[in-house]
């Protein structure tokens, strides 16, 4: 039987993996990778912690919902991707900085 | 009818002093340089025949008197108006005439000077002052035309003013008639405070206030209230100081001599006829205030300055000096003929002086003034006013000479002259005076006396030096100079004046003044002279003058040798005239200026040192509340600015627009709250 703690720091690590993606990429596609590491991290953790409650795998029904609304969230995100891309024929995040002082 | 005819007389007379008045005014401020002189002329020939019609008017037909209301202070109203009567009247006779006389001299005298309106306004301003001050029938009045003559004469004396002896000497008039006035003031003050009125006929009238005003119990009491007998005294002694100052009696005399720096003409009419015969006129119009102590005092002070101005006037060599120190002596006899009760010889005397010493003063002024054309001629360098420098002018200057010779003996007291009848008039009195006196007013007329030899002296020695034998000139430069006569409007006055010289004008008989109209005229309240004593006296007056005047002669017409300075301790003595000046410059103004200096330092060092240490003191506290102002208030102000522009430019690097930064300032600021909610436990 593996330890809960394990599932934790794999976790742990695929959130940090995903932020640092998301702060340092120049690229916006691997920053919606990022993303979606760190939510998959917060679904691994739901799944592990979700045996805990064996009578209604609360855990597992709450990883589903985010898969599907970390789909629906992939989707809009690329969808304002590609309209970023349109307007600014860039998608480095770095270059669209209309929201500086 | 009579009222009218006063009403009319009044009007006149102040017609008659506003008129020069109108010429100061017009001539100052609409006339062109050296223009006016047909205005005053015309002004003061108006003026004369005014005051001739009013003295026929008023002389021996009782006094007019005229007045209105001039202002109040408290219950004590004051008037001013005019007051006619023979005394004033013969005064503004006297002083028109001469006026008049002196202006058409002065036409020719002055023609070339560029300032000749600034002349004419002056002069008119001084006929203005000295007319109102015989007719003003307040001591007020007659105060403020007294200051007003007194300025006139200020402004007359600096005519010139760009010569610095000229404005030393008009200083020193102004000066020493302003402490005169003082004395003057004073007597004014103790009337007030006495009698509560200053109007002339109140106060000095038959019937006025000091002549029912007696002496109780050394109380001097009047209507209106009682001080002690010695203010009576006092005010006498003040008046007459304020007169001494005006008629330059000792120990206020040594302007006079000083004030011939003046054009000539106004030295005959200012300074010799009119208006140094104020003092004695002032004496005579309040003479009801003197008692026996005052004119005492009156007496011998006039006795002094009477022998003392004569024997200065032996030595001089400067023309105008001379005449200016018989001046002073004469104004002498008259201060005697007061102070021994005589006040109609004394005005007599005025009347007379004032035409001879005129005349003596313009045939100078003629002298002085063809010696200057020679001057300019020949290109000589010589001071036109010493006699040494003259002689032998008769042959060249006939009628002054001989209009100067009468106007000599006028002074001299020869017979036949004015000068005789009214000298004569003085002596006897003072003799008449003397017996009932004792101790040294025994003296007084003996030294009046011998005053009267040397004025025959000093005055023919004059004549001799200036007339007589050759031009002193011609040696010194080895020339041979001509003179001519002085213009014929010049003449004309000299002429007239000596014809007034003489005795027909004033008395029918050449031997008595007694007779005389201007003398019953004045002659009122003094008793007649007495014959036997009038008999005795002129002898050895003439005779001796007669003697000094041949001595005179032997000394001087003939005299071969050129005249030097002074060398001899008397002469020394006299020449520097008494050496008054050095005594009044070592007495009263050396301690002054000490005294102004000490304080000057005083002030420099102490005042301004204090005034200066609150300044540098204040500027100590100004620098630290600047100090304080510029590094705390606005270190405050400027701070919170300060600190606002580094926040805002803090915060402003944060708004970078770029979404990673925001995400990881989102992140940090998470972690903060986790960190903070982790170390704080419970909270």
């Amino acid at each position: 039987m593996i330890p809960l703690s394990h599932f934790i720091v794999i976790s742990a690590v695929l959130f940090c993996i995903g932020l640092y993606a998301v702060l340092t990429k120049r690229n916006t596609i691997m920053v919606l990778i990022g993303i979606e590491f760190m939510i998959n991290a917060a679904v691994l953790n739901f799944v592990s912690v979700g045996k805990y409650d064996k009578m209604n795998n609360s855990g597992q029904i709450f990883a589903l919902f985010a898969i599907v609304l970390a789909a629906a969230g992939v989707a809009v995100a690329l969808a304002i991707i590609l309209n970023v891309y349109k307007y600014y024929h860039t998608i480095d995040p770095t270059k669209f900085d209309n929201l500086r002082d | 009818m009579a009222d009218d005819h006063a009403h009319i007389s009044a009007l006149f007379s102040v017609l008659a002093s506003v008129l020069p008045l109108i010429t100061f005014a017009a001539i100052l401020f609409f006339a062109k340089k050296g223009k006016g002189s047909i205005l005053a002329l015309c002004n003061i020939s108006i003026s004369f025949l005014l005051s001739v019609l009013l003295f026929f008017w008023v002389w021996n037909k009782g006094e007019i008197h005229a007045q209105l209301d001039w202002f109040a202070v408290g219950d004590i109203r004051f008037t001013a108006g005019v007051l006619l009567n023979n005394l004033s009247v013969l005064m503004m006779v006297l002083i028109s005439g001469i006026a008049l006389l002196v202006h058409i001299y002065s036409l020719q005298y002055m023609k070339n000077d560029e300032h000749l309106n600034r002349y004419w306004a002056y002069l008119g301003l001084f006929c203005f002052s000295m007319l109102s001050l015989v007719i003003a029938d307040n001591l007020l009045l007659v105060y403020m035309f007294w200051e007003l003559v007194g300025f006139s004469s200020y402004l007359l004396i600096g005519f010139w003013f760009t010569r610095d002896t000229a404005t030393l000497a008009n200083k020193k008039a102004f000066i020493v008639n302003r402490i005169g006035d003082l004395g003057f003031l004073t007597g004014l003050m103790i009337l007030f405070t006495q009698f509560k009125t200053l109007d002339i006929v109140q106060l000095f009238g038959t019937k006025g206030l000091i002549v029912k005003s007696e002496i109780v119990n050394g109380l001097w009491q009047t209507g209106v209230g009682e001080v002690p007998a010695v203010w009576l005294t006092v005010a006498g002694i003040a008046l007459f100081f304020g007169a001494a100052a005006k008629s330059a009696q000792f120990p206020l005399h040594t302007w006079l001599p000083d004030a011939m720096e003046g054009p000539t003409s106004v030295s005959s009419l200012i300074h010799a006829a009119t208006m140094v015969a104020a003092g004695v006129f002032l004496i005579a119009r309040v003479y009801p205030i003197f008692d026996n102590t005052a004119l005492t005092v009156i007496t011998i002070v006039g006795t002094f300055t009477a022998f003392m101005a004569a024997t200065i006037a032996l030595v001089q060599y400067d023309i105008k000096k001379l005449l200016a120190f018989s001046t002073i002596s004469q104004l002498g006899f008259m201060m005697v003929a007061m102070g021994t009760g005589a006040v109609s010889a004394g005005i007599f005397h005025l009347a007379t002086h004032a035409f001879f010493k005129c005349l003596l003063f313009l045939a100078a002024g003629a002298v002085i003034h063809e010696l200057h054309h020679a001057k300019g001629k020949y290109l000589l360098d010589f001071d036109v006013q010493d006699i040494r420098n003259m002689g032998g002018l008769k042959k060249y200057m006939q009628v002054t000479f001989y209009t100067m010779l009468v106007a000599s003996m006028a002074l001299a007291g020869l017979p036949f002259t004015s000068g005789f009848l009214s000298k004569d008039a003085i002596l006897v009195h003072a003799f008449e005076w003397s017996d009932s006196k004792s101790g040294v007013l025994k003296f007084v007329p003996y030294v009046a006396l011998i005053t009267s030899w040397l004025t025959a002296f000093y005055i023919f020695r004059l004549i001799f030096m200036v007339f007589f034998k050759e031009i002193r000139l011609n040696n010194k430069f080895g020339l041979s100079i001509s003179v001519n006569e002085a213009p014929k409007v010049m003449v004309l006055p000299l002429i007239i004046l000596a014809c007034f010289c003489l005795f027909p004008l004033f008395s029918l008989d050449p031997f008595s003044a007694g007779n005389s109209w201007l003398f019953t005229g004045l002659n009122s309240e003094t008793q007649p002279l007495d014959n036997s004593l009038h008999l005795l006296i002129p002898v050895p007056v003439t005779a001796g003058s007669l003697i000094v005047i041949f001595i005179a002669y032997k000394r001087f017409a003939n005299r071969a040798r050129p005249e030097t300075e002074p060398n001899s301790g008397l002469e020394k003595f006299l020449y520097n005239q008494w050496y008054f000046n050095s005594f009044y410059k070592a007495a009263a103004v050396n301690p002054i200026t000490f005294i102004s200096n000490l304080t000057h330092k005083f002030d420099n060092a102490v005042i301004d040192g204090i005034v200066n240490l609150i300044g540098r003191v204040g500027v100590i506290f100004a620098g630290i509340s600047a100090l304080v102002d510029r590094f705390i208030v606005d270190g405050l102000v400027n701070g919170a600015g300060i600190l606002a522009k580094r926040i805002g430019s803090f915060t402003r690097h944060l708004q970078t627009g770029r979404v990673q930064h925001y995400l990881l300032t989102m992140l940090l600021v998470v972690l903060t709250f986790v960190i903070v909610k982790y170390f704080s436990g419970a909270i």
